[in-house]
């Protein structure tokens, strides 16, 4: 088998004296789709921020396609195709949505106008209003726009961090199928989500955190049928009886 | 009409150099007090460009504007980036910009001297022209065309440009840009670099405007500069050139008819009831900052 396209050892962040993350090593195999799940605080987002750049790990090594990343700064990050959809979406709202995409091919030569035309095509929703302040679209449409515009770029690894976070179900459908797509066009994903179950359901592989560590992983398929795991890290299916 | 036009002259250098100094607080959110000594520093560059470069007016400009860029890099190296990371960083660059356009007329001083510089005799041509019965030169046309221009071309690149793109990116939100793969070291540089560069050519028109260059130039457009913005709208280029056009005409019209100690009364007086009827300023957003 051939190396990992992505591989975190010991990772550590910290703010200031507290330390979020305390050594957390995981991989991705080129074209899976891997997901780290936990609660609220466990980690997950400073990982994925300390991977794409955007924070400076206080410990560890990121190996991306093979050359060490730790200390390589988003912007390079980005052009080399390691492209981040952070959470809470990040739109531009005083952008059009055009101009948008243009950002997410930021750091693209020749070939961009193709690829945003492709995005058009695949997210009618967004063709149609293109020149409007990407403010006035609705929370979902957002989301799917931040996805766009991250495809824009042309990854070969890609980040996200909570992307079904404040979505209604149906469009938390609509963003695990489009999930679904970009894997299957043999773009890797890492995927941090709230939503373990439905995370795992995606993924090939899954790590869970908790406190900044990694408590479990394995094959997504074994830690979902894991009860202990399901009962003490992933909560109860159906959310109405949960106090 | 003569008071018009050269309100609308004046009102052109005042919109100029304003229009540089919204634009560093549109898209990076920081107030660059050393825009002025630029201002002033620029020109005396001007000046000794003619002087001893032998340099035709119009040559001179192009190289103030690159002057003023550079000077602009060189700000923003100093004062600006190296504290852009404190909780306070807006207070301390607006302290660090203040020290170091002190620094920078302290050095026009040692090298040129506390005097007023004018341009050699014979530096202007002397065409003028009359416009419905009012005395125009040539000069004035020409410094009202390239603030014009200028401004023109800096609206061209921040609406349609992937430059400008970037720059209104990083002014609404730096960490969306970041992740999107934008240098957003590199574009605060761009910005202080455009923005010194229109207060560098505004200091030389305004010299070329009065043929005189004086250290305290800087100072004296710096509190002018400021109500222009507030009264455009903080951040807002058109408000910015609005509000520049308003503040000479308010002062060549209170110099005609009411006195010319009275001009600042009347001209700063009059932005202040601007402020009571749109406190906002006359194009400023309430809310999101606009470029």
């Amino acid at each position: 088998m051939s190396d990992p396209i992505l591989t975190v050892d010991d990772l550590a962040v910290s703010y200031g004296r507290v330390e979020a993350v305390r050594g957390v090593s995981f991989r991705a195999e080129q074209g899976s789709l891997v997901t780290l799940v936990g609660a609220n605080g466990a980690g997950k987002s400073s990982v994925i921020n300390a991977v794409s750049g955007m924070l400076r790990p206080s410990g560890g090594r990121i190996r991306f396609e093979g050359q060490d990343v730790t200390r390589t700064p988003a912007h390079k990050l980005v052009a080399r195709g390691l492209v981040q959809v952070p959470e809470g979406r990040q739109i531009l709202a005083t952008l059009t949505i055009d101009e948008n995409l243009w950002m997410g091919a930021w750091g693209r030569g020749s070939g961009a106008q193709r690829s945003i035309d492709a995005m058009y095509d695949r997210f009618p929703v967004l063709a149609e209003r293109r020149a409007l302040p990407a403010g006035a679209l609705s929370g979902g449409e957002q989301q799917m726009l931040a996805i766009a515009r991250a495809l824009v770029a042309e990854p070969t690894v890609m980040l996200m961090d909570e992307p079904s976070m404040g979505l209604a179900p149906k469009i938390v459908d609509e963003v695990f199928r489009v999930i679904g797509e970009i894997r299957a066009s043999g773009t890797t994903v890492v995927l941090v989500e709230q939503n373990a179950r439905r995370a795992l359901r995606a993924a090939d592989h899954g790590y869970v955190l908790q406190s900044g560590e990694v408590v479990h992983s394995g094959p997504a398929a074994e830690l979902l049928a894991d009860e202990r795991i399901v009962q003490a890290y992933l909560g109860v299916e159906s959310t109405p009886d949960r106090p | 009409m003569q008071q018009l036009l050269n309100g609308i002259f004046i009102g052109s250098i005042y919109a100029l150099f304003a229009i540089g100094f919204t634009l560093v607080f549109g898209i990076l959110d920081r107030l660059n007090l050393a825009h002025p000594a630029v201002f002033a520093a620029s020109a005396f560059v001007g000046i000794e460009l003619v002087e001893r470069g032998g340099l035709s007016l119009w040559a001179a400009l192009p190289l103030v504007f690159v002057f003023g860029g550079v000077l602009g890099l060189v700000i923003e190296r100093l004062a600006f980036r190296p504290l852009k990371n404190r909780p306070d960083a807006h207070f301390a660059g607006l302290i660090s910009s203040i020290a170091l356009a002190g620094m920078l007329i302290a050095l026009l001083q040692w090298r040129y001297g506390p005097d007023t510089r004018r341009f050699p005799p014979g530096s202007f041509p002397d065409t003028r022209y009359d416009v419905a019965g009012a005395q125009v030169t040539l000069v004035q046309v020409v410094i009202l065309a390239i603030s014009l221009a200028l401004m023109v071309g800096l609206t061209y690149m921040v609406t349609r440009t992937r430059l400008g793109r970037g720059m209104r990116a990083v002014a609404e939100n730096p960490t969306a840009a970041r992740v999107l793969g934008v240098n957003v070291d590199r574009i605060t540089a761009a910005t202080f670099a455009i923005s010194s560069a229109l207060g560098a050519v505004a200091g030389v028109l305004f010299a070329i405007n009065v043929n005189t260059a004086q250290l305290g130039m800087g100072s004296a457009i710096e509190l002018k500069g400021l109500a222009v913005i507030i009264v455009g709208g903080m951040g807002s280029l058109p408000g910015a050139l609005i509000g520049g056009l308003l503040l000479g005409l308010a002062e060549v019209f209170a110099v005609q008819y009411v006195g010319s100690s009275w001009r600042d009364v009347i001209a700063f007086g009059l932005l202040f009831v601007i402020l009571l009827l749109r406190p906002q300023g006359l194009l400023g957003a309430r809310k999101v900052r606009e470029v």
